[in-house]
């Protein structure tokens, strides 16, 4: 079998600005296409994406040489496979697990949500991105961690730079200078945090890993609450500002939703249509072959779930936000052993809570002009700024 | 071959041939039966595979383990006694006949 063809015309720019367009004609054309912008063999097709994220023993997310390890001063979770990474996962699971969610965290979350949406002002046109859905997305997750002495603006900028970081795959020296600092910030509040939260655990992430039976590695736990600042704020963030403007764009699907309390679907909807993590990576650990072409060992795969979540095979009208469709299978959430862990956590906080009491708190609320609402991103992608007018 | 009889909340039934050792979720996305998601491929990360087993089958098929009960907690449908996670039964010889109904969503 040939190679996968190559693409020295897609740009990484062009990506990050609308990638939309190209992935559609990708999956028409070459569902399975090296791009050499990126130095990825992209997969844009449902089935393609799924098989991969499936067998993590062919496509491995081991990858000892990424740029996350000194972004994070650690090798996490996110890149070991089998046992290594179950063992980091389970310590960490109970404290996202329904049960523990709806049982301690949901009056939490309920007051939050409230506090938060109750301090906007009225009658103003506000970024509702800045306004609410970053600090909301941040605090949350403070309390989940069990670090809520960490401030909204600590979170936020911490998360980013630890993204950034990991994203610096051309190992230039300022992003890493940066998540260093972070680091720093991060490493001391824990050291501070961490007799409190060993002494009684308290259904927080940070307390629970502690006091395991059979506790993972400190540095383990530290890098644990690292990948979920990395990985717990954005996500929710941008899943939010997507979903409400997704709402807002659509006055019709707005009314049916409120008519039939359909927060959940609308959610659901929304990281499909924008799914907020939109690629991951895949290294190949035997030759094999995917959509007709031999895909050599050594080669990393990158799984583009923002274009299986439009996959004509799977989604009529992919393209457009529809609450209302008849069978949603969209891989936002990814698959396989890596499925997010933040999933159960996003479907409760963002779907059940946070969208029906901000519509409910603000019914006339509406966009300035959704042409004002600018959307930005390759790896991660949301709107960047949501401009509404509260009344 | 083991054979898998899958019933939806509307009463259809599609009955599958499927592999010793294959799971109940894995055959039915194989199978493309409808009403099974899967969305973790089986790593026990999510809830999307729930299942109630009939009546006439849970002494065979067991029960379920405390983390996969955890999990089943997020389960969008009720859950009742009878509830599984379809990627923790493995099919077996013992199973062949299985029946399972399907809940009326997974998310």
């Amino acid at each position: 079998m040939p190679l996968a063809p190559m693409n020295e015309s897609i740009t990484l720019d062009q990506l990050t600005h609308d990638p939309y367009p190209i992935y559609r004609r990708l999956r028409a054309e070459s569902p399975v296409t090296r791009v050499a912008a990126a130095g990825r063999t992209f997969l844009t097709k449902a089935h393609l994406t799924k098989a991969v994220k499936d067998d993590p023993v062919l496509f491995s997310s081991d990858d000892p040489n990424t740029p996350m390890k000194p972004a994070f001063r650690a090798h996490t979770l996110m890149r070991k496979d089998g046992t290594e990474h179950m063992a980091e996962r389970k310590a960490i699971m109970p404290a996202l697990s329904p049960k523990r969610i709806q049982a301690d965290w949901d009056p939490l979350y309920e007051s939050l949500a409230d506090e938060y949406i109750s301090r906007l002002p009225r009658g103003e046109t506000v970024d509702l991105f800045t306004a609410l859905c970053g600090p909301l997305a941040a605090r949350i997750l403070a309390h989940i961690l069990g670090i809520p002495d960490a401030t909204d603006e600590q979170m936020q900028r911490w998360s980013q730079r630890l993204i950034d970081g990991a994203g610096n795959y051309g190992w230039k020296a300022e992003p890493f200078a940066a998540s260093e600092s972070a680091n720093d910030e991060m490493d001391a509040l824990f050291d501070e945090l961490r007799p409190v939260r060993a002494a009684e655990n308290d259904g927080s992430a940070f307390s629970i890993m502690l006091n395991a039976d059979d506790p993972i590695p400190m540095s383990q736990i530290y890098s644990n609450i690292k990948i979920a600042i990395g990985g717990g704020i954005n996500e929710p963030r941008d899943a939010l500002a997507t979903a409400v403007y997704g709402l807002l764009d659509n006055p019709d699907q707005l009314a049916q939703v409120r008519a039939e309390d359909a927060w959940g679907k609308a959610f659901e909807e929304a990281i499909r249509w924008v799914a907020p993590i939109q690629i991951s990576s895949r290294l190949v650990t035997e030759d094999t072959e995917l959509g007709g072409f031999d895909i050599p060992k050594g080669d990393t795969v990158m799984t583009i779930q923002a274009s299986a979540c439009r996959d004509e095979e799977l989604f009529e009208n992919g393209e457009e936000f529809f609450v209302f469709r008849a069978k949603n299978p969209h891989q936002a959430f990814g698959n396989g052993p890596h499925h997010c862990a933040g999933a159960h956590v996003a479907r409760r906080t963002v779907g059940k809570i946070i969208l029906p009491l901000l519509f409910d708190r603000f019914p006339d609320m509406r966009m300035t002009h959704r042409d004002d609402v600018i959307w930005k991103g390759f790896a991660f992608r949301g709107p960047i700024t949501l401009p509404v007018v509260l009344n | 071959m083991v054979k898998v009889t899958y019933v939806s909340h509307d009463g259809d039934k599609t009955t599958v041939d499927a592999e010793e050792g294959a799971s109940v979720m894995h055959t039915a996305i194989a199978n493309d039966v409808e009403g099974i998601v899967g969305e973790c491929g089986g790593a026990m990360m999510c809830a999307t595979c729930h299942c109630y087993v009939d009546d006439a089958w849970t002494a065979a098929v067991g029960v379920r383990h405390d983390e996969e009960g955890e999990m089943l907690e997020g389960a969008s449908a009720e859950v009742t006694e009878r509830s599984r996670l379809s990627c923790q039964i493995k099919l077996t010889p013992e199973l062949d006949g299985l029946v399972v109904h399907l809940p009326e969503d997974q998310i």
